[in-house]
């Protein structure tokens, strides 16, 4: 085997907190970036990934401390220990680096083609005719359409996908021996994700380089990468080929990871969790749960041509109208899930507000036990509003930061007339709490002394005490780690046996909807583009998007076409 | 709220942060002083006695006196002895008014109180010489107007800022939260009111409203409100299309409770640290305003009143009342700049 | 872009309306009955009859308020209470004098704020940095009154370095003459808390993401300062040195009155010590107006150097 590209050794970081504790995030890995190799760099939040890639070009904030026998060599010099004008060299012109949020990764005020043409202005030398014209072609080679035309654009008038090709394109721009991606389609759209993947693939091939790649989602790496170096708190749990990783993992918490994540083609009772796998007892999957709409469903809410009208100012005195909900008709069953899928400005979230009458429908009935709740005035609705409840996507920001536990979970019931007193509701609340997994003194807790998973736990708690018949879960997920979606999904899964509660799933995630749904709707641009059972969907889509849709999520492993044969090949 | 002893709510966490910067503590309790003292001063607890001329006109502080200029104290026989050595170089009798005691209209009265002046004993009061910050025109004690004067703008500040406060904040609440009509309404008024600067508007308000304290108050709280205002409408806004907000709608709280018992706890960190900043900005603006002779009554003191009379100190050479006022409002200001700072950074949530 | 001004510039006129109701409502029905001070010695019914008649008392409020409006459309208000001048040849010639004052301490203050902030934001967190600030801080924390007192005494009065007071006739005179002093205090009053804000400008800017994209890319810190971060920090910097440009009119005011300086400040204060009304009202009026505008143009500047705002 050749000398690796980069070598990181013994790397320990450090960081120190306001009150002078040192916080180790990272304590003591070591793993080679061998030469024109894929490396991906895998974990949960915590894990400690993002930190190592930013160690390498020592991006790190000033409070970083690294430990004395930590080092990572490049070309034979130890990076750690650089003076900052060769590091300077390094960055940038040898190895370079992406971001996950391009947006504000782009400096607002400068075309797009000055910042690729400033890289190389500085690293190659180049002046500024023959820079402008590397940057069109470095754009033109990245997958940008109309690259003359886009090399003058600011950042903010291109989309997610176009503006993460421009940074790919900065960063290829001085043929870097090293590409450091940090989660870069983490905020994209699956479709588009895909592009971008293809995109990073192409060119490593072509161009011969390395590229470490930073995820949370393994299926992603599976696509392409050739090794995968699997973190958890600091620590590599595993390092091995890929083909090793999901075939014969070695290590437990690979497994976990691997098994927990919601798959096509199988539908176990319940998803496993970390704690199935760390025991040290093997894991049995539970059998196949069947599911789907069958024909004695009770229909619980019937929709007839829900629409949704945005007005925004215009012109001197005009308005602009945009559709976000066109014409959509879905019937959910008591008892089942009704998964709606899409991208963003699909409009998915619109319907589930809009049934809430958070937003105010432009046209269309919503039958709920017979009645239309959709006209009824404010008042009536009142008696409504507890029966369909809806927990929101963001964990950190939709529970009140001022509030304890207990007053978030008694406050609905105080509003309704729920129990006979603040006692009896105390009590309601801790049961509740204990339902859905939380210790006994969360109660006098806040919001922020939580975690994500267990922040949304709390939620679906608030939205119980009002004994919902409906409950609609907008993206409840999709900021979770994998392991704790994995442990929400079961506890909605539970409730809704034991509560025989009818869900609305939200989601632009096709293997959690799939798991948890017994009928899909698509959506896209605000039209309900097709909708079925959800193991005939996946089966045998109909509709050319469905089947973009279906075709976009990264299959992991085995490798799906594009990949078949380069990546595979042994070093 | 329920806040059982183990739980940290935000509020704890950042006195917790609070207390760990020195500085920011420290001044804390500087101002904490003062503010005692301003209270103390409107009871009637301290200075009560500010007006009472207590010492010699122009009496120098205690332990510098040597840095003052030098007086010359003149008496009885000084001025019989100037008026006669005029008297020889103009060849004139100087009897005061060169009247005779026939055209003199007071000649009789004055005859009358000179034969009665022996009955009259008047207690002799000692004027003192030095004072421990010195003393003004009429021999009033330095350090006692100084520390009424504290009382006052103390006061003007606080409660001027408190009024603006709450008016920009329930202004900019229902602006922010319920938007359209009524935000249209509020803007309006907050673009007529912004698009006068503040001084200007200050005078303008001063010019028809009678001097005194209240009015002063009044007066800040009616200019001040603005940038309250915006900050609120911009805060409750922001934090209406927030999910606990619409959370919270969903499980049927109503919009006033979704604005002050959802919302509010959430932006009053804000708020403390704009109540500390205006009580600032008012403090100096009443400075300007009293010394102007438009913000407190003659018969009131404050620090802007006392610097009104420095110029023609310093003309003088008496140097010790605005040292003495500088000093103070110097210490004040500071210790609440520094505490604002501190404050800012102990309650950012960001920072957490 | 023009849509935008069309559209501002009709927004203005509910404002404008609203400031002129303010100043009514103040000044007619809260200020009471001038007619006292007019008069004068000279206080009997018959003349106190004739002064009311003159300035449109006698009739009804709502007649009074159309009067106003008249005289606001116009920019006609009528004659000074105190000296019998027309008001608007008075506040002619008291708009050179404070702008030329407040033109150059805002000069001579921004930029020796905003080289110095940018100094002390490239090495924040730094002894310098604190440093920098606590003195700023306690620098604030006096009066500007008695930075004034203080300098004109010491440096005029003690020293002699500069004239006590007054202004000239001709532009090189002030500039080299009655300037100096006012505009050396004008800019120590201005200098710490302009300072204050252009750091906290700056530095909000270097917490961006896209500097650490610039580093990322091997650039130098200086570079990076002074490309990136200044050019971003500008627009914030920008803004508010537009938003204060209507304060150049009021002048400082202080500075005016010390120095004895005819500028639309000192003006004011005499104006508002005698009771002066129609010429408290006219200078309003005008600096609403003004403010407005300038208001619009920090709009429109805010667009051409924002790439990513949108005028609607």
């Amino acid at each position: 085997m050749s000398e690796p590209l980069v070598s990181i050794q013994n790397l320990r970081v450090a960081f120190r907190m306001e009150d002078g504790e040192p916080f180790e995030a990272i304590k003591g890995i070591s793993f080679d970036i061998p030469k024109n190799r894929t490396v991906a760099l895998v974990g949960e939040s915590g894990s400690g990934k993002s930190v190592t890639s930013m160690a390498i070009l020592r991006l790190l904030p000033s409070n970083a401390e690294f430990g004395a026998e930590s080092k990572i060599l490049f070309e034979g010099k130890d990076l750690l220990q650089e003076d900052p004008h060769a590091l300077r060299k390094v960055r940038g012109g040898n190895i370079a680096m992406i971001f996950q949020e391009p947006m504000t990764s782009l400096n607002p005020v400068f075309t797009v083609g000055d910042q690729i043409m400033e890289t190389l202005m500085l690293h190659m030398g180049m002046g500024r005719r023959a820079a402008r014209q590397k940057a069109i072609s470095l754009l033109t080679e990245c997958g940008l359409p109309e690259p003359e035309r886009r090399v003058d654009r600011y950042p903010h008038e291109l989309s997610g996908g176009q503006q993460q090709r421009v940074m790919i394109a900065m960063a290829i721009a001085c043929e870097p021996k090293l590409l450091i991606a940090d989660e870069p389609t983490t905020a994209l759209d699956v479709t588009i994700q895909k592009q971008i993947l293809k995109l990073v693939a192409d060119l490593q091939k072509a161009r011969g380089m390395s590229v470490l790649f930073i995820t949370h989602d393994l299926d992603v790496v599976g696509e392409f990468a050739h090794e995968a170096v699997v973190m958890r708190e600091g620590e590599i749990r595993e390092h091995s080929e890929i083909r090793k990783i999901f075939e014969s993992p070695q290590d437990n918490y690979t497994k976990a990871l691997i098994k927990c994540r919601p798959h096509l083609g199988r539908r176990p009772q319940r998803l496993a969790v970390i704690d199935d796998f760390m025991q040290g007892t093997p894991y049995k999957e539970p059998p196949h749960r069947p599911r789907g709409y069958s024909h004695g469903d009770e229909i619980i809410l019937d929709v007839q041509g829900l629409h949704k009208t945005f007005f925004s100012r215009e012109g001197l005195f005009g308005k602009r109208a945009f559709d976000a909900v066109k014409d959509v008709s879905f019937k959910l069953a008591k008892g089942k899930t009704l998964g709606i899928v899409g991208e963003s400005g699909s409009g998915k979230t619109t319907v589930g507000l809009t049934l809430m009458r958070l937003h105010e429908a432009t046209a269309g009935k919503a039958f709920f036990n017979g009645k239309d709740i959709l006209s009824m005035t404010p008042k009536e609705f009142k008696a409504y509003k507890r029966r369909i409840q809806i927990v929101f996507q963001n964990p950190y920001a939709s529970l009140n930061p001022r509030f304890t536990v207990q007053d978030i979970l008694t406050e609905p019931m105080m509003l309704h007339g729920i129990g006979s007193g603040a006692q009896e509701r105390r009590r309601l609340a801790a049961d509740l709490a204990d339902r859905v997994g939380l210790s006994s003194n969360a109660l006098s807790k806040y919001p922020h002394e939580f975690s994500g998973g267990q922040r949304q736990r709390i939620a679906i708690a608030r939205c119980l005490t009002m004994k919902p018949d409906i409950l609609i879960c907008d993206e409840s997920v999709s900021a979770l780690d994998v392991s704790v979606q994995a442990q929400v999904l079961n506890l909605l899964q539970d409730l809704q046996d034991e509560f025989r509660l009818s869900y609305l799933f939200i989601s632009h995630d096709l293997s959690v909807v799939k798991h948890i749904s017994d009928q899909v709707m698509v959506m896209h641009e605000g039209v309900l583009v097709e909708q079925a059972d959800s193991d005939v969907i996946y089966a045998n889509p109909q509709h050319d998007y469905t089947r973009e849709l279906l075709a976009s999520i990264p299959r992991g492993w085995p490798r799906d076409s594009f990949n078949a044969e380069g990546a595979l090949a042994e070093a | 709220m329920a806040n059982e002893k183990g739980s940290r709510s935000l509020w704890a966490l950042g006195w917790k942060r609070l207390r760990k910067d020195h500085i920011g503590f420290v001044s804390l309790w500087m101002v904490a002083a003062f503010v005692l003292l301003a209270l103390a001063g409107a009871l009637g607890l301290v200075a009560s006695g500010w007006r009472n001329e207590v010492a010699k006109p122009y009496a120098p502080p205690t332990l510098l006196k040597s840095l003052g200029p030098k007086h010359v104290q003149l008496t009885a026989e000084n001025i019989d002895a100037a008026n006669k050595a005029s008297e020889q170089a103009n060849g004139q009798p100087s009897t005061g008014t060169s009247l005779t005691a026939d055209e003199d209209p007071l000649a009789g009265d004055l005859a009358e109180a000179s034969k009665n002046e022996g009955q009259y004993q008047e207690a002799a009061t000692q004027k003192a010489e030095t004072l421990p910050m010195g003393a003004d025109l009429r021999g009033r004690d330095v350090l006692q107007k100084v520390l009424k004067g504290t009382s006052t703008s103390m006061l003007v500040g606080l409660m001027g800022s408190l009024a603006a406060i709450v008016l920009g904040t329930i202004m900019g609440g229902f602006g922010g939260y319920f938007g359209q009509k009524i935000d249209d309404l509020l803007m309006w008024f907050y673009s007529v009111f912004t698009s006068v600067p503040d001084m200007l508007l200050l005078l303008a308000f001063s010019a028809v409203l009678r001097r005194g304290i209240s009015t002063v108050i009044l007066v800040m709280a009616l200019t001040s409100w603005t940038g309250t205002f915006r900050l609120m409408r911009a805060e409750f806004l922001k934090h209406k299309s927030r999910e606990y907000v619409k959370a919270a709608d969903a499980i049927g709280a109503s919009h006033l409770r979704r604005m002050f018992v959802h919302i509010l706890p959430n932006v009053s960190y804000l708020l403390l640290v704009q109540f500390s900043i205006l009580t600032v900005a008012l403090i100096k603006y009443e400075v300007i305003l009293s010394f102007l002779g438009f913000g407190v009554s003659v018969t009131q003191i404050s620090w802007g009143s006392m610097l009104a009379e420095a110029p023609a100190e310093l003309i003088q050479g008496y140097w010790w009342q605005m040292a003495c006022v500088t000093l103070f409002m110097s210490i004040l200001v500071t210790a609440f700049s520094m505490l604002t700072d501190s404050l800012r950074d102990a309650l950012d949530p960001k920072v957490k | 872009m023009f849509a935008y001004i069309i559209r501002r510039v009709l927004q203005m006129i509910p404002t404008i309306f609203g400031v002129m109701l303010l100043l009514f409502i103040l000044f007619n029905w809260v200020g009471g009955d001038p007619s006292y001070i007019l008069a004068g010695k000279s206080m009997n019914a018959t003349t106190l009859a004739n002064i009311r008649a003159q300035l449109g008392l006698d009739k009804s409020q709502f007649a009074q308020f159309l009067i106003f409006v008249k005289q606001v459309a116009t920019l006609n208000f009528g004659i000074s209470w105190s000296n019998q001048q027309p008001v608007s040849s008075i506040l002619a010639a008291r708009v050179g004098p404070s702008v030329t004052l407040t033109g150059f301490i805002m000069l001579v203050s921004t930029v020796l704020s905003i080289s110095m902030a940018s100094l002390v934001a490239y090495v924040r967190g730094s002894l310098t940095d604190r440093m920098v600030t606590l003195i700023c801080t306690t620098a604030m924390s006096v009066s500007a009154l008695v930075y004034i007192i203080a300098g004109q005494f010491w440096l005029a009065h003690k020293l002699g370095w500069f004239p006590v007071l007054g202004w000239g006739d001709s532009f090189a005179k002030n500039l080299v003459t009655y300037l100096p002093l006012p505009v050396l205090l004008g800019v120590i009053v201005s200098l710490a808390p302009d300072l204050r804000f252009y750091r906290s400008c700056f530095v909000e800017e270097m917490n961006h993401d896209y500097v650490r994209t610039a580093r990322a890319k091997g650039l130098s810190e200086p570079k990076i300062m002074l490309k990136h971060v200044m050019r971003n920090a500008l627009i914030p910097v920008v803004t508010s040195i537009m938003m204060s440009l209507p304060y150049l009119l009021v002048g400082a005011l202080l500075l005016e009155t010390f120095f004895a300086i005819p500028g639309m400040g000192r003006e004011v204060i005499m104006a508002v010590d005698k009771s002066d009304f129609p010429v408290i009202k006219a200078i309003t009026i005008y600096i609403a107006i003004l403010t407005m505008i300038f208001n619009l143009l920090a709009d429109i500047v805010y667009k051409l150097i924002d790439p990513r705002v949108q005028l609607k």
